[in-house]
């Protein structure tokens, strides 16, 4: 059997994710190859200290993409996250600092207040009609005043212990290793649970072998994965959290009703209307979950400045969106996975990380990354054949 | 013979390995009209797209003779300045353009200073609006403004214009009422007297009958027969298409009538943009458990707007009673229809039907997927189950249950749709114009299941434009026109003359 170019394609299309992790291994290579110092003894950019700097900075950038694959997905746009973000974060850190309110009563709030601001959008958008780049760009604007009504203009600091824990705290590297095996046994656990199922309604099952194999390499990913960063300090907090979501967000996109009409209302909305859904719920909780990653993402961002800033997050919702875009959600809604958009959050993450650490200038930094927006979507356009 | 305009030979289309059309011949003489005949599926629309250079020379195998030279087009472009132009089922213009700049898009006359020449623009198009004796139509206004039947035949001047040799129409009457397809036969009368050439794609057979002059069938992507329509009656084209004696079109079976379920008492529905202007006008009927009622009309007779106010997803003014089962219900939107008992499978399948990204098997699901669900989360398993038992049950072809639903057939998609609109189990089921663009052989499986389902006591409303489908399956017919209600008809001795006499509001001459 002769593995041909096509073959290649259908393979990469169907698989999109092997591609990115492809592209991922390309630029680790590159900059690992390019940071290599003899008298440091290796290369300075595939170090545990740098894996664990580099999730840490994709950290935020990840919760709003999260959030944003299924905003695409659904076929609506939210421009107002990064803003949103600096007024959550605003007034996390008001709270914090000024008030000196318990660490649990601020993320109270801000996570209450972001579900809120986020089901307002949501109406606006699904009820009263308005298109969503234009209620998000207006928010965009109104929370940007107002986070720079809130502070002053001037930076709010310093942040109490707890919460920077939430943004600068690493997990001790017993409590990452009990997490890893729970996490496996879990797996191994749906796994077996699935095929039974699977038997019980007399549907195909693949064999036990290859399901052992597909475990086995899970479970090194897992263990290489916190072993890696258990070297340097343990799992830093705000990647644990980013983990959290991804799984959550994964089972709500793959295995609920919730989940599946998102990408029903995306690929057709008024088929899904003429289904009996109740589309415009779908469209307000996709919002809704939005001002609740805005929020995480927000308290995240204070944290790990421990201060609230004016500027947090300008610019946030474009490399959310680039993310997105990166990792193969489609501009027309109805393809996109949580996994997918993360991964192009590392990779946007990683081209800044290296490029930083080569001394590359800030303006080489944007034209990169704008260039890699862009081929990153041609190169999934051809593999999917796509062109006109 | 040697002078045919157009010659296939051979022609075989392979998508990824799979044949999609295998050694197809096909010939056209000059004023010639051959019709083309089979199943959907059965390879009419890849042959037409490797004629009109879609499929580009190099990926499909056999050779073109136009004139008796071989045709090395390339794209569409150059297919249509060699003369062969193709009209598609889906109306292909901007809405938004007016009629002339659409008639000629593409190939916009210019003044001496490169600006469009809009006034010798609309002269043409108006003198070509002549030739199609359609004088009355403004060139200056958008597209838009017109029926989706004076649109087609608008289509067809821009072929006119383009010096079309051979003219093929793909399904061109799918959308026209029985006016507009009379004219548009006539049309193509004529053009073949004046010497042009066409190929005529229909599943209504009576029209291939009316103007082809030979008959190519094709089954499963190969050729099966040329025949003069001379030799040839819409019964043995039917048998030549489908491999087997159709002897009985509708698979009639006995059902019991009984009470009452559903009523609708004076439904009155206006338009969405001229608000003043009713499309539905004081309906009332009623619908009794187990029985087919059929819904004849012509097109714009407001049927489609007196379904959607039921199923609750009209957007303009309505207002109406609605009766279930005794208890007066408010229905604001399909959820609350489909929760009610009442479900509906929609006219236009593509926009409102499927949802093309996500698999056959989640299409059928979706209403009902709180079924499925257990803590929160979808059983995949059971979930699986049942979707593989309705794809046995409406034999649905498809090589895998999650495959995407857009890459079935029209006849398999609306199967799904229909799968999808059974599972919540309704009281009354609402068909609009179920069998549109749907191959002989789902039609009739389509039927069988209308009647499975009035037999288990579901009170159907079939919406139809084909009347034999209307006298063949219904067992009352309401005919309306202009918004109106014009007739109320046990089928029995009901002829099509009498329901289009009542659709016209002829009724007392035709009686006389």
């Amino acid at each position: 059997m002769t593995f041909s170019s096509k073959d290649l394609r259908t393979f990469l299309s169907t698989y999109k994710i092997v591609a990115l992790l492809m592209i991922i291994a390309v630029i680790w290579t590159f900059f690992g190859a390019m940071t290599y110092d003899a008298d440091l003894g290796g290369s300075q950019f595939l170090t545990a200290r740098n894996f664990s700097n580099l999730l840490r900075q994709m950290a935020i950038t990840g919760m709003l993409a999260s959030a944003m694959v299924f905003i695409i997905v659904a076929g609506e746009i939210d421009l107002s996250v990064g803003s949103l973000l600096g007024l959550l974060g605003g007034i996390a850190a008001v709270l914090d600092v000024l008030f000196h309110w318990p660490l649990a009563g601020t993320i109270a709030v801000v996570i209450l207040l972001g579900i809120t601001i986020g089901t307002f959008v949501g109406w606006l958008t699904a009820y009263q009609g308005i298109p969503s780049f234009i209620v998000t760009l207006g928010g965009m604007l109104v929370f940007r005043g107002a986070v720079l009504g809130l502070t002053g203009g001037i930076t709010v600091a310093p942040a109490s212990e707890e919460l920077k824990y939430i943004g600068q705290g690493y997990l001790p590297g017993i409590m990452g290793n009990a997490l890893a095996v729970l996490l496996f046994v879990l797996l191994v656990v749906l796994a077996f649970r699935t095929r039974a199922g699977r038997r019980k309604n007399d549907l195909p099952v693949s064999s036990m072998p290859m399901e052992i194999a597909r475990l086995g390499a899970i479970g090194a990913v897992i263990l290489g994965f916190v072993l890696t960063l258990n070297s340097y300090q343990g799992v830093p907090v705000p990647v644990l959290i980013l983990l959290v979501i991804l799984g959550v967000f994964t089972i709500i996109g793959n295995k609920t009703v919730f989940g599946r009409r998102i990408y029903a209302v995306g690929s057709n909305l008024e088929a899904t209307r003429l289904s009996g859904v109740d589309v415009n719920l779908v469209k307000v909780m996709v919002f809704a979950l939005m001002g609740l990653m805005c929020a995480l993402a927000g308290l995240t961002t204070t944290a790990r400045l421990a201060a609230g800033t004016p500027s947090a997050g300008t610019g946030a919702e474009l490399d959310a969106i680039a993310s997105c875009f990166i990792g193969g959600t489609s501009m027309r809604g109805g393809i996109g996975t949580v996994i997918g958009a993360l991964v192009g959050a590392l990779i946007m993450a990683s081209l800044d990380n290296g490029m930083s650490m080569l001394g590359v200038e800030t303006f080489w930094q944007q034209i990169v990354k704008g260039l890699i927006l862009v081929l990153a979507v041609w190169m999934d356009i051809v593999s999917s054949g796509n062109t006109r | 013979m040697a002078d045919y305009l157009l010659e296939m030979r051979g022609i075989t289309k392979e998508f990824s390995g799979v044949k999609a059309i295998d050694g197809i011949d096909l010939a056209v003489r000059p004023g010639e009209c051959v019709g083309l005949c089979g199943e959907n599926g059965a390879g009419k629309s890849t042959l037409m797209k490797v004629l009109s250079a879609v499929y580009p020379p190099g990926t499909w195998s056999g050779t073109i003779l136009w004139e008796g030279k071989e045709l090395h087009a390339r794209n569409i472009r150059e297919t249509e300045e060699a003369g062969i132009v193709i009209i598609h089922q889906e109306l292909m213009m901007v809405p938004h353009l007016s009629v002339a700049e659409n008639i000629f898009l593409g190939s916009e006359p210019t003044t001496r200073a490169g600006f469009v020449d809009y006034d010798a623009m609309n002269a043409c198009a108006a003198e070509l609006m002549k030739q199609l004796k359609m004088p009355d139509i403004n060139v200056a206004l958008p597209v838009m403004a017109y029926s989706g039947g004076k649109q087609q035949l608008i289509e067809i001047a821009r072929a006119l214009n383009k010096n079309a040799k051979l003219l093929i129409l793909d399904e061109p009457t799918s959308a026209l009422t029985a006016a507009e397809t009379e004219t548009l036969l006539s049309l193509v009368k004529e053009f073949k007297a004046r010497g042009m050439a066409c190929v005529y794609i229909s599943h209504k057979l009576d029209e291939v009958a009316e103007i082809a002059d030979t008959v190519t069938v094709i089954r499963d992507g190969t050729h099966v027969a040329t025949r003069p329509m001379a030799d040839l009656t819409t019964d043995k084209i039917i048998t030549l298409m489908v491999g087997r004696e159709m002897k009985n079109l509708f698979p009639r079976e006995e059902h019991e009538i009984g009470e009452v379920v559903f009523a609708a008492k004076n439904i009155t529905v206006w338009d969405t943009s001229n608000t003043a202007r009713k499309l539905v006008d004081d309906v009332s009927f009623e619908l009794r458990r187990g029985e087919v009622l059929g819904v004849a009309g012509l097109v714009g007779a407001g049927r489609t707007e007196l379904a959607s106010h039921l199923f609750g997803c009209w957007k303009g003014a309505h207002q109406g009673t609605i009766v279930l089962d005794g208890k007066e219900i408010r229905i604001r939107s399909p959820r609350d229809a489909v929760r009610q008992g009442i479900c509906m499978v929609p006219e236009d399948r593509k926009r409102h039907g499927i949802v093309p990204l996500m698999g056959v098997g989640h299409n059928i699901t979706m209403s009902v997927l709180g079924r499925f669900t257990r803590r929160g989360l979808i059983d995949a398993e059971t979930e699986m189950a049942a979707i593989q038992g309705e794809i046995r049950r409406m034999r649905i072809k498809t090589a895998q249950p999650l495959l995407p639903i857009a890459s079935l057939s029209g006849g398999n998609q609306q199967k799904a749709v229909v799968a999808k609109m059974l599972l919540p189990n309704p009281r009354v089921l609402i068909l609009d114009e179920p069998t549109r663009g749907v191959d002989v052989g789902a039609k009739y499986e389509i039927y069988k299941l209308i009647f499975e389902l009035a037999k288990q006591g579901v009170a159907v409303l079939m919406i139809s434009s084909e009347l034999p489908e209307v006298l063949g399956i219904s067992d009352r017919v309401l005919v309306m026109g202009e918004g109106r209600l014009r007739g109320d008809f046990p089928n029995t001795g009901l002829s099509q003359e009498k329901i289009l006499a009542a659709a016209l509001g002829k009724q007392d001459q035709v009686a006389a």
